[in-house]
Parts: C-alpha cells; sequence; structure tokens
C-alpha cells in the first residue's frame, strides 16, 4: 500500500494567510496541516507517499518536509501543475503507484481517527476503491453515497436536491490500480476538472465494487480560517500535558499545556489549557492566555487577553483588550493605540484581510 | 482523459505533461535535484497526444 497526499490548490479562502504560504503548511496545534496526513499514513504502514504539488507553495512544501527521514517516510514529489481535479491528480501518481493499492488523503484535511480503519476495512473484502463518509445534517451539499447495508457503495451523487442517504464524502480515498484506468475514460467536467467521483462511478459501472467506511470521530477540511480554529480546537482537546519550558513562580497555570522547552510562562500569566506554545515564545506578565489557543514560535504575548484563537508565529501580540476567535500569520505586530494622538486605530492591512474591531 | 507524465530519471520526480510544455525546458522541480527535464523527453506519440489535445490540460 502507498499514499498520495494531494497539497496543490491556491487557498483562496485562507488569504491573506496563504498570500505567503501554502495552505497545506498552517498550523493546527503549532503542526502543519500536511504533518496529520503524513503521521495518519505511517499509522497506517504507509510509508512510500507521493506528494502531488500544484503551481503554488511547491518549495516552501519541500523545504518543509526535506527529505521526511525525520518522519521515517520516503517522499516522492508528483507536479500537477494545472488544477486538473483529484482524478488528474491520482492520474498523474500512476507510474509512482505502480501494481499496488493507495490511500489518496487531501493534504489539508484533518481526522480524529485517522485512515487505519478504511485502509482494514478496504482490505477485507475484494473491492476497487474504498471512500471515506461521514454522517452529515446537510448532505445536499456535499457528494453524497447511497449504500446497502454491508457498506457497498451503490451509487454517487454530487450535490443531490433529493440525498439517498445523509452519508457525505470526505477527502480521504483507497484504490486499487483499477482506478487508473477509470481515469483515462473521464471527460473534462463543466469546470475543466476531472472528477474523483466520475471515476468512481465508473468503476462502480463496471461492475467493481466499491466499499465505503463511515468516520465516526471528527473531520475537519481546514479550508477557511473558522476551519483552521474549529480544528485547533478539536485537536487540542487530545494533546498530552508536557510543560517542558519555563514556568515562572507566581504564574497561574491551569489546563492541559504543550509548553516546548524554550518558551517562557513569566509570572504574573494566566494561562488555561488547552493551550500549545511553541519554542521560543514568551507569554509575559500581565497576560490571559485562554482555552484552545496555540502561538507558534518566537512570539511575545503581553498585556493581551487571547482565547480561542491562533498565532501563527514571529508575532508580537500586546494590544489591551480581548483576542478571541483569531487567526494571526507570521511576523505580526498587534499592539496597543493607547496614548497615541490624534486617538484612533493604526492599521496596516493586506489585502484579503479581515479585522472585527 | 489520457495523463500524460515524465519522471526524472535522477530523482523520481514526476511532472505532469502540461508543465513540462509550458516550460520546454526546466529544472528539474525537486529542489535538491539540478537535472534538466524537457518536453523532448517524452515519447514522439505522447507529445503529439498533448498538443492536439492541449485546452484539456489547461485551466
Ligand atoms: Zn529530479
Amino acid at each position: 500500500m502507498k499514499g498520495i497526499i494531494l497539497a496543490g490548490g491556491r487557498g483562496t479562502r485562507l488569504r491573506p494567510i496563504t498570500h505567503t504560504g501554502p495552505k497545506q503548511l498552517v498550523p493546527v496545534a503549532n503542526k502543519p496541516v500536511l504533518e496529520y496526513a503524513i503521521e495518519d499514513l505511517k499509522d497506517a504502514g504507509i510509508t512510500e507517499i507521493g506528494v502531488v504539488l500544484g503551481n503554488l507553495g511547491r518549495e516552501a512544501i519541500q523545504q518543509h518536509l526535506g527529505d521526511c527521514s525525520e518522519y521515517g517516510v520516503e517522499i516522492t514529489y508528483i507536479i500537477q501543475g494545472n488544477p486538473l481535479g483529484l482524478a488528474h491528480a491520482a492520474g498523474c501518481a500512476r507510474e509512482f503507484v505502480g501494481d499496488d493499492d493507495f490511500v489518496m488523503y487531501l493534504g489539508d484535511n484533518i481526522l480524529d481517527n485517522g485512515v487505519v480503519e478504511l485502509v482494514e476495512s478496504f482490505e477485507a473484502g475484494d473491492y476497487a476503491a474504498g471512500i471515506a463518509l461521514q454522517r452529515v445534517a446537510n448532505p445536499e451539499q456535499f457528494g453524497v453515497a447511497d449504500v446497502d447495508e454491508n457498506g457497498n457503495v451503490l451509487k454517487l451523487v454530487e450535490k443531490p436536491d433529493d440525498p439517498p442517504s445523509n452519508l457525505a464524502l470526505i477527502g480521504m480515498y483507497v484504490f486499487s490500480p483499477a482506478i487508473f484506468d477509470a481515469i483515462e475514460t473521464l471527460e473534462p467536467s463543466w469546470r475543466g476538472e476531472l472528477e474523483i467521483t466520475d471515476a468512481i462511478q465508473s468503476l462502480l459501472q463496471d461492475g467493481h465494487a466499491i466499499d465505503s467506511h463511515v468516520v465516526e470521530g471528527w473531520w475537519k477540511d481546514t479550508g477557511k480560517p473558522e476551519d483552521i480554529l474549529e480544528a485547533n480546537r478539536l485537536v487540542l482537546e487530545t494533546i498530552d500535558d508536557t510543560r517542558n519550558g519555563t514556568i515562572e513562580t507566581n504564574a497561574e497555570i491551569s489546563g492541559t499545556i504543550d509548553l516546548a522547552e524554550s518558551a517562557t510562562i513569566e509570572s504574573g500569566a494566566v494561562v488555561r489549557g488547552p493551550v500549545s506554545i511553541a519554542e521560543g515564545t514568551t507569554i509575559k506578565s500581565d497576560t490571559y492566555v485562554g482555552p484552545f489557543t496555540s502561538i507558534g514560535k518566537d512570539c511575545e504575548v503581553e498585556h493581551t487577553h487571547i482565547e480561542n484563537s491562533v498565532i501563527i508565529g514571529e508575532s508580537e501580540v500586546s494590544a489591551s483588550g480581548k483576542i478571541v476567535d483569531s487567526l494571526i500569520g507570521r511576523n505580526a505586530q498587534v499592539k496597543s493605540a493607547e496614548g497615541l494622538l490624534p486617538e484612533g486605530r493604526r492599521l496596516v492591512v493586506g489585502e484579503n484581510s479581515n479585522l472585527k474591531l | 482523459m489520457r495523463i500524460i507524465t515524465h519522471t526524472c530519471p535522477d530523482c523520481g520526480t514526476v511532472v505532469a505533461a502540461n508543465e513540462l510544455e509550458k516550460n520546454r525546458v526546466m529544472k528539474c522541480p525537486r529542489l535538491d535535484c539540478n537535472t534538466v527535464l524537457r518536453f523532448e523527453d517524452l515519447p514522439d506519440s505522447e507529445r503529439e497526444h498533448f498538443l492536439e489535445h492541449r485546452d484539456q490540460y489547461q485551466i
């Protein structure tokens, strides 16, 4: 079994954060989203991984992953170039995959329970493909599967007006090499892409059995800022308490804290977990860091009340008042305007930013 | 739709035909590989197919 992780896309819904880097490297609980995919594949015993790259973020992703020896996996890069669809991305991996089965994992998705069960379910039968499904309240907004009582897929429908079930396709698949011939038969859809659901539908029409696995834990597509915050919250709920950094006396700490070795919580600061604080970061006195907050490397946070937020890294935050539900990009300065004349807020805001003052 | 790729002989990086055709001659996209890849490295039949159906490979 091999793995392919799709790491293309323009990340337009995550601007301005994605003006300077690919969405797959946005951190959730201080770890880039893409690393969760690699870890999940590794947990399923998959160590040969193809990372499909689009037109943007190629260098950044390669630089981040390096040779991947620290993960214990071997990475092959697959340059898809133009975003011609998920089935095109899979098709580009044909030579890499060879005669193996493979898991296809969307690199901006995070799954609570990984892909082990999906893979085991697929391997338990003679299937051409396996799809991960999740029960949703609004199936008309998803690709939806009609399945029989044994989990065999009968039909797939895209955003149906009259959904045959509430089981939505999420971005995880297992394929046998039969998918490649199915992809060759496809024509681009109305949006100019080769659709993976069309490829699976084509397998069904040719009489292949398709397995499904209903994912019970949470699943998050991290395409938008609010999704990053939600994924950050979900992951922080599961972290271990690792207080490796410095906690000065008279700092008030409670809950689960993931504190990196070179991070400091100064005397007079209040930190209520679950919270993750990365290397080189200092939480100064007179600061409150509340639950579900991740603060990246080399930040200074002072005089601020912050909760349910992600600070990506290398930032200074010292504004008085509360910061909640916020995503703060790298190397940002959020300071107080107090005492400055004329009175008023001072903003240098990038394109596609979103502020509520 | 036929998907055409070329694999770097030195590092195994796979490059889709649209990328090769756009650049004609390019450094392998893998950061630590300096091998030069060319659209002409593809077999004649694949190049002809790509050029005849070029629109399908653009978006
Ligand atoms: Zn190369």
